[in-house]
């Protein structure tokens, strides 16, 4: 964040960078835009739901150049500046091209010592790039993560603003990977507790099927 | 002693051991929302209110205001001016995890708590905030919330009464500063997520400008408890000045890390041994007793301190969001600072000068003393450094990253001595 401040990545809004999609690219469906209008009726102002239309973006075009967000701009009604504004502001909007698959590897406080940087230094050997880099292939982008809430399943990964992997080892990593070239979806993973393990025998989540690999939800119906 | 009293025996309540609680009619037929019945039926709010204030309960997101007293801060009701509750769901304090736990096992309970609070506070909508990278949780939560409006317990005329109340998700996109309030609301409305200066308190002005109010998740699922078992038995769970059960986020060196419930009060080296112990025998070093912004205690000063704002800030430490690491005795505390450090540096929101600068700073200087380069005096330096940062900018970020700063070189002074060079310069403040 304080970053973007001082070495801004992504063109600034005065100058004319060369686009990633074409005119005819740069539509949203009908489908998309009756989402667009669910997510306005939310809030008070359209405002509100410009973190959820740059999340719809994404997930159509895969990350936010600006003639996406001037897309998205122009669907609200907003100035292009404050949905720039916004897209710079948070780490989960991709500013730039992506691999495939975004590998989020937690190294913060617990995970740093419960084999955070082990694991990638695993993964940085295994797919042959450094952190903050994606692979020539194209099809993984490995990145150091912040705090992913997810402490006591140290070390721990995000897959593409997605699935989370827990209690990393070598073997597991090796599977995820193979899974993903196969082009498997990433199971929602239900996390034990301790105490459920022990008053009950353990206590999962059944309902994995109910996560779809990286989705934007569908909305509760509305009173009005 | 520990005043959690007879914690041995204690049931657990935010999360009871039941098969698919998360489903609305498990949920219910363990009782569920009949606690929101009874509020909607015969309670008045501001009975509702003073429940609350009765039971002692105070924040769990991290401040432990007390949350009664919070919810009397929203002005008289006007007609046409809507009036909201924000749930904080960012949990993105490093070491906590307990609010993504609560949501995956006992949603419904999150659900009753927010109708509760709205009813409570005559609100005419909740915005429940989750962090970005919580998306699979997302949509768990949307597909309980679909059954949840079907079965008309939200929305218009809940359960036939003629209160209506909305719950409406939003998806935060990583940043760590939208957990502070103002900032929060901030993100909500689609601006950058820059906190706001207060006064005005969100209660005046909120979101949009209208009376706000904002909860942790963990806070609101405990209103249901409150209301179901009496506000009394709450506030005879645990320590008394800081009652009623706490959901534990144990992490780091210990045998079996997770989430534990279990009274407010509880002495930290009896969490240690619930917790497993710690891995490989090690001894105990360090411990962080609240998530990366509260001081760092050392294994000597954990005696008899047990889990409560007041044993805790006795210790020179604070409760923070409950989210506990345990580090064993290999454990370089140069290196554990230099990454907390560098996680205030990249969620600094920027705004503020002494933050932006300064956080900056902190994590260079530590990382020059990691790396062997650093001398004697710029720990001074660092320690002068957290002294110009506290209380001087517009949200509690700058102070978070100052604290753990200044108390790990105050308790391991001799860890970072060991690696810096020797100056013969003083520094000058
Ligand atoms: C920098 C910063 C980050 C915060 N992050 C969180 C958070 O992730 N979750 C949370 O519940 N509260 C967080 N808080 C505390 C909130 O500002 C607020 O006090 C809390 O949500 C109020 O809820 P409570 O009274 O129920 O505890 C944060 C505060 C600061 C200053
Ligand atoms: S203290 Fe830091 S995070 Fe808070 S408003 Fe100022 S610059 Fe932003
Ligand atoms: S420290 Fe890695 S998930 Fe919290």
């Amino acid at each position: 964040m304080a970053d973007f401040i001082r070495n801004p990545v992504v063109a600034l809004p005065d100058s004319n960078p060369e686009a990633h999609f074409s005119e005819e690219e740069l539509v949203f469906t009908p489908e998309e835009k009756a989402k667009i209008v669910d997510y306005v009726a939310q809030y008070p102002t359209p405002d509100g739901a410009v973190m959820w239309v740059l999340w719809l973006a994404q997930e159509k075009f895969g990350f936010l150049p600006p003639e996406v967000m001037r897309l998205v701009a122009t669907e609200l009604s907003l100035p292009y500046a404050q949905v720039y504004g916004v897209a710079t502001f948070y780490t989960q909007f991709f500013k730039e091209k992506k691999g495939t698959f975004v590998l989020d590897v937690c190294t913060c406080f617990s995970c740093q010592f419960c084999g955070g940087y082990d694991t990638l230094a695993y993964l940085e050997e295994k797919l042959g790039v450094k952190r903050g880099h994606t692979t020539p292939c194209g099809r993984y982008t490995l990145q150091e993560a912040e705090c992913l809430g997810a402490c006591g399943s140290a070390p721990m990964m995000q897959v593409s603003n997605g699935p989370y992997a827990y209690n990393l080892t070598p073997e597991k990593i090796d599977a995820l990977l193979a899974a993903m070239e196969a082009g498997k979806p990433l199971p929602f993973v239900s996390v034990t507790l301790p105490q459920d393990e022990d008053e009950m025998g353990g206590n999962r989540r059944t309902d994995a099927e109910a996560v779809e690999h990286y989705v934007v939800p569908p909305q509760a119906k509305r009173t009005q | 002693m520990t005043k959690a009293g007879d914690w041995q025996s204690y049931r657990r309540v935010l999360l009871p051991p039941v098969k698919d609680l998360h489903h609305l009619d498990v949920y219910r037929a363990q009782g569920g929302y009949e606690a929101l019945r009874t509020v909607l039926n015969d309670w008045k709010p501001e009975e509702v209110t003073a429940e609350v204030k009765r039971s002692g309960l105070r924040g769990r997101g991290g401040a432990g205001f007390p949350t009664g007293l919070k919810w009397s801060f929203m002005p008289p009701v006007k007609p046409d001016v809507p009036r909201y509750l924000c749930c904080n769901a960012d949990e993105s304090e490093p070491g906590t995890f307990k609010d993504r736990q609560l949501m995956e096992y006992n949603p419904h309970l999150l659900f009753e708590g927010i109708l509760i609070a709205g009813y409570a506070m005559s609100l005419k909508a909740c915005y429940l905030y989750v962090r970005g990278e919580f998306s699979s949780w997302i949509t768990l939560l949307q597909n309980e919330l679909s059954k949840v409006y079907d079965a008309k317990l939200a929305g218009s005329n809940i359960l036939g009464t003629d209160y209506s109340m909305d719950i409406i998700m939003h998806k935060g996109a990583g940043a760590y500063i939208c957990g502070e309030e103002t900032s929060l609301m901030e993100s909500l409305e689609g601006k950058r997520a820059y906190p706001r200066i207060k006064p005005p308190f969100p209660a005046q002005s909120g979101i949009w400008g209208y009376p706000t109010t904002i909860n942790n998740v963990e806070t609101l699922a405990c209103a249901p408890i409150i209301i179901d078992r009496g506000g009394d038995w709450f506030a005879g769970v645990g320590a008394k000045k800081h009652p009623g059960p706490v959901l534990y986020g144990i992490s780091g060196h210990v045998n079996r890390p997770g989430v534990y419930e279990y009274p407010t009060g509880m002495l930290i080296t009896d969490l240690l041994e619930i917790a497993g112990g710690m891995r490989d025998n090690k001894k105990l070093k360090a411990l962080v007793p609240g998530g990366a912004s509260v001081p760092v205690l050392r294994a000597d000063m954990i005696d008899g301190v047990t889990m409560d704002v007041e044993s805790l800030h006795e210790a020179g430490s604070m409760m923070g969001t409950a989210g506990m690491l345990f580090l064993d005795e290999d454990t370089d505390m140069v290196a554990f600072l230099r990454r907390v450090a560098r996680f205030y540096h990249h969620e600094s929101c920027g705004q503020c000068t002494p933050c932006r600068e300064g956080t900056g700073w902190m994590e260079n200087l530590i990382t020059r003393i990691d790396d062997g380069e650093g001398n004697l005096r710029d720990l001074d330096l660092l320690l002068d450094l957290c002294d110009q940062m506290e209380g001087r900018t517009v949200c509690a970020l700058a102070d978070a990253a100052a604290w753990p700063v200044r108390n790990t070189i105050k308790r391991f002074r001799g860890d970072f001595e060991r690696r810096c060079r020797p100056s013969a310069w003083a520094v000058n403040t």
